[in-house]
């Protein structure tokens, strides 16, 4: 094979020599043959004529030993490429067309690949990420099944389990960074004994944590996040073995974690963002302790023993889990565990939205290339009598067919280099255009990987919408051809039947992209018309951490906020101030069971559940949320400890449907179990309920408590202000730098971006899905253009003496309207099937729409039949202005 | 004795054969089938080359110059490894064509 090969490359690119030897060869038989007869007594010249005339022709003998020599199939592929460049290059107008309508197509599709490629393909940068998984508490009754976990828990599987080969747990905390620069609020990760085992990774500089690291008094060293090295270090590789200042004590920095790894777990983080620095976790001894109460907030990560396959370690951990339901069930009643891969972990939420622009722009690419093959047939119909002469003078179908498809492929592949730069610039406009953070990438480049999936995309859509052409073509008979002059057959037989076929396949594609697109747009307009319970207008927004060296007693963390905040007040432009401990928008909260005094008293685990939230003073009247029953809090409430909590709408809904909520007490679970028996809180008014987790997401009950009642070291200072709030970002430094120079103010935002930010991916994903809609509608309407037009051009003889028979304009206009509107409505038909049934995958991505909602579904096939309609009337009028007498000369 | 036109593919079987015993440049070849088969069978130069260089193409034959009898360059064709095996099971799927047809002939 190989050798044919090569003797095939010979034969073909030193074709000069193998020429001459060739020549030289049938030259010395000549003349063997020659002397020959000369020794057998002829004279020379009558030699020479006899040799002639038995060796025979010589150019025929050269053709067939070049074609003997394998030069054929290249030689005529350079020949049929050579041609092919001729043809484009004679047809502009096509060529143009067709190439920028698969530059498009196959622009879109890399585009979406590389982001796709990624995100769901790409192998993680962990050492055998298919061994790595994330294990969450699952809370039954509240259908949650990725819940943080309890140390208690995480301790009893670390113990119990056989099926992983190390576990550790992780928990995000944000801490100030002071010394070098401005003071800075920075996250980093704890994490327990072996985490970095776990996840398989060393740190690029340095030689990372020892065992030793994790016993009390060694834990006073951090691994940096390579970003944040350079960012905020310059990538000093002499920080190394120096100390930086956190929360006011000195920690060494033994790494630097690799560039890529950045275990960032959405639904595990307490800060909700990316580890910055990593630190050993020395746990306490009380850590696995259940008699301590039971916080859950460990995001737990595991890594399975070599053969052990996901589905056994998600059935052991479900009997552990199970075990642990029997043995303690005030703590663990209805919780069970979920086990899940770090590939699905990482991208499960965007993998809905990511494999529905993956289809749409598979889409797209059909419409293009149906588009093209469209173009294509109509072009052979004009080359008809091109190719029946090639048949006529000995071509070959098959040679027919590959001259085609040559052709074919010539114009696939301008169409996909152009597409790959289109998609270069694509994907970082793409990348630039998606919220930060949404998808995790900040630039893509091209690599082996694009590369192969272009080619692989260009090929296939190049066989795709060449073939069939090229076997029309090729399989129409000779005679015919040249005889039929008349244009018999109306739409050009089956040619035209197949270019309906293909036009109709369009609308289809169409309808489904315009109505998976019109679902998302009319989702979008719910979601943004969702009332957030809070006025996000003229709210700023930002962190203060208070380290707890400084500020260890709660006295001194209520008296900091107090002054900062009275503080702020006096700044000109401010309206209000107040704070709160998790503010709406940041995917944060703290929820816990509550037990309404009156009500029978159950396990904590099965009563009900309400968030809490710490506020200051005038929060509701900052956040503008309704009081709706009963009264906000009082000056003495908000500066000692009163025993009084106002609940939202919907807290009274779910726990105390058709009672007076005032009046009522509560105990609420926050602190040691026995406090918070003792301390049951009274009701003392009713608030709008707010979305807390974004507009997405259903109010839920909440229960908020004055400062004094529950101090917390980091507080959220939500300012209204009267004008622009981020102008009072720097006079309200300058006030908190006052009070402590060495606090930063961090996560500065305001209210109306988080409002956008937590609409981002929806937003996203529309005018992405939004653009392929409108991509393939234009496409549509140049297809069902030019087969309508084409119909017409062929059919100007027939209308011409329709009219000199006196047929009406009308008639004509009618006539051609009415294939225009078959077409379409075929092609609506069955994509309105196809659409029912592909809609149904979106589900996770609609929000108050139905995947058939018959409004969208009403105005897409609106909107296409009405384009499709243009586009036919164009010609149709073009039809009607036939002259009968030019139309009948025409021939 | 009338000459007979060679059946398809047997041509490939006779240099294969000729080429046995040495090397020999293609005007020798056709010269050795006639002699041999007592001028039956003749090789058209337009059927010999195309043969030769689809043999050598396939690697049952090489060719390299040499210096022909008369002391001209000449290129001359040898058997392969290749080309001997392939000798083996041509003459072998020949003999049992010849045989079966003899046969065919003899009982009807």
């Amino acid at each position: 094979m190989l050798s044919d090969l090569l003797f095939r490359l010979r034969s073909f690119f030193q074709r000069n020599r193998v020429e001459e030897e060739m020549n030289e060869e049938l030259c010395f038989h000549f003349e063997r043959q020659v002397e020959k007869y000369v020794a057998s007594g002829l004279p020379r010249a009558e030699a020479e004529r006899r040799a002639r005339l038995t060796i025979g022709g010589e150019d025929k003998i050269k053709e067939d030993v070049r074609e003997a020599r394998g030069v054929g199939f290249v030689e005529t592929s350079i020949q049929d490429l050579r041609y092919g460049v001729r043809m484009l290059r004679k047809n502009p107008s096509f060529t143009i067309v067709a190439i920028l309508t698969l530059a498009l197509g196959m622009g879109a599709t890399t585009a979406i690949f590389s982001v796709v490629d990624a995100l769901l393909l790409r192998p993680l940068p962990y050492n055998d990420p298919a061994k790595l998984v994330v294990v969450w508490e699952n809370s039954i009754r509240h259908s949650h099944p990725h819940n943080v976990v309890a140390p208690a828990n995480f301790t009893d599987w670390q113990r119990q389990n056989s099926v992983f080969e190390s576990m550790a747990a992780m928990a995000d905390t944000r801490v100030n960074l002071t010394g070098n620069g401005d003071p800075e609020q920075v996250v980093v990760q704890n994490v327990t004994a072996g985490f970095f085992h776990v996840v398989g990774v060393n740190p690029i500089v340095g030689s990372g944590f020892t065992e030793d690291n994790w016993k009390q008094g060694k834990d006073d060293v951090v691994i940096l996040d390579y970003g944040f090295w350079k960012e905020r270090f310059g990538g000093d590789p002499y920080l190394i073995g120096k100390a930086i200042d956190i929360n006011g004590k000195p920690q060494v920095v033994v790494g630097v974690a690799p560039k890529d790894f950045n275990l960032y777990v959405k639904d595990g983080t307490l800060t909700g963002a990316k580890p910055q620095m990593w630190s050993p976790w020395v746990v306490p001894q009380s850590f696995g302790d259940r008699k301590q109460g039971l916080g859950r907030y460990l995001t737990v990560v595991a890594r399975m023993k070599p053969g052990v396959k996901l589905a056994q370690a998600q059935d052991q951990m479900r009997t552990i889990a199970w075990r642990l339901q029997q043995q303690h069930p005030d703590t663990n009643a209805h919780w069970g565990a979920t086990v899940v891969s770090i590939r699905e972990q990482l991208s499960g939420d965007l993998r809905p939205a990511l494999i529905t622009l993956f289809c749409a722009v598979a889409f797209v690419l059909l419409i293009a290339c149906a588009n093209v093959s469209g173009l294509l047939l109509a072009r052979a119909a004009k080359r008809e009598k091109e190719i029946a002469i090639r048949s006529a003078i000995g071509a070959s179908r098959w040679r027919v067919a590959r001259q085609l498809l040559t052709e074919s492929l010539l114009l696939g592949a301008v169409g996909g280099i152009l597409g790959l730069l289109l998609a270069l610039w694509g994907t970082n406009a793409l990348l630039a255009a998606s919220p930060k953070g949404l998808l995790g990438l900040n630039s893509v480049s091209v690599d082996i990987r694009l590369l192969s999936f272009s080619a692989a995309a260009t090929l296939l859509s190049s066989l795709l919408f060449g073939i069939l052409p090229s076997y029309v073509a090729s399989h129409s008979t000779i005679a015919e051809t040249l005889k039929d002059e008349t244009r018999s057959s109306p739409v050009g037989g089956r040619r035209g039947l197949l270019r309906h076929a293909l036009v109709v396949g369009q609308m289809g594609l169409a309808l489904v992209l315009l109505a998976g697109s019109g679902l998302l747009i009319r989702s979008f307009v719910r979601l943004a018309g969702v009332n957030p319970g809070f006025e996000s207008r003229n709210l700023l927004t930002f962190q203060v951490t208070l380290p707890r060296s400084k500020y260890g007693k709660d006295e001194l963390q209520v008296a900091f906020f107090k002054e900062l905040l009275a503080r702020i007040r006096r700044v000109p432009g401010v309206r209000s101030v107040s704070m709160e401990n998790y503010p709406p928008l940041t995917g944060l909260g703290a929820a816990t069971g509550v037990h309404i005094l009156g009500q029978p008293q159950v396990p904590i685990s099965e009563g009900p559940v309400s968030g809490v939230r710490v506020v200051g003073p005038d929060y509701f009247a900052t956040m503008r949320i309704p009081i709706l029953a009963g009264r906000t809090f009082s000056d003495a409430e908000l500066n000692e400890v009163r025993r009084v909590v106002i609940v939202n709408q919907a807290f009274v809904d779910k726990h105390l449907p058709g009672e007076n909520p005032l009046g009522k007490r509560v105990v609420i679970h926050m602190r040691d179990d026995k406090v918070d028996e003792a301390n049951p809180s009274e009701i003392i008014g009713v608030c709008g309920s707010v979305h807390q987790m974004g507009p997405g997401e259903e109010a839920k009950p909440n229960a908020y408590w004055p400062m004094p009642e529950l101090p917390y070291s980091r507080m959220t200072i939500l300012v209204s202000s009267s004008n622009a709030p981020l102008s009072l970002v720097s006079p309200i430094r300058y006030e908190l730098h006052q009070i402590d120079s060495e606090l930063p103010m961090a996560s500065v935002a305001s209210m109306d971006q988080l409002l956008s930010d937590s609409l981002s991916r929806s937003r996203f994903v529309m005018f992405v899905l939004g653009l392929f809609a409108a991509i393939a509608l234009v496409l549509t309407a140049v297809g069902i253009y030019g087969v309508i037009a084409y119909g017409v051009a062929q059919r100007t003889h027939e209308i011409g003496i329709r009219m000199a028979l006196g047929a009406q304009r009308g008639n004509v206009l009618g006539l051609v309207l009415g294939q225009g509107t078959r077409l379409t409505l075929i092609g609506v038909g069955i994509g309105i099937v196809a659409a029912l049934g592909l809609t149904q995958l979106m589900g996770s991505l609609l929000y108050g729409v139905s995947a058939t909602d018959p409004i969208t579904f009403g105005a897409v096939i609106f909107i296409l039949v009405a384009v499709a309609l243009l586009a036919t009337f164009v010609p149709a009028r073009h039809a009607t202005q036939v002259s009968p007498i030019v139309a009948l000369r025409y021939e | 004795m009338s000459r007979i036109d060679l059946p398809q593919g047997t041509l490939d079987l006779l240099i294969l054969k000729t080429l046995t015993l040495e090397p020999l440049h293609g005007w020798a070849i056709s010269e050795r089938i006639q002699q041999i088969s007592k001028e039956v069978l003749q090789v058209q130069q337009g059927s010999l080359y195309p043969a030769l260089h689809r043999l050598e193409r396939r690697g049952w034959i090489k060719a390299r110059w040499g210096a022909s009898e008369n002391n001209r360059r000449a290129k001359y064709y040898e058997l392969t490894r290749a080309g001997r095996k392939q000798l083996e099971t041509e003459q072998d799927s020949w003999r049992r064509l010849t045989t079966a047809v003899a046969q065919i002939l003899e009982t009807t």
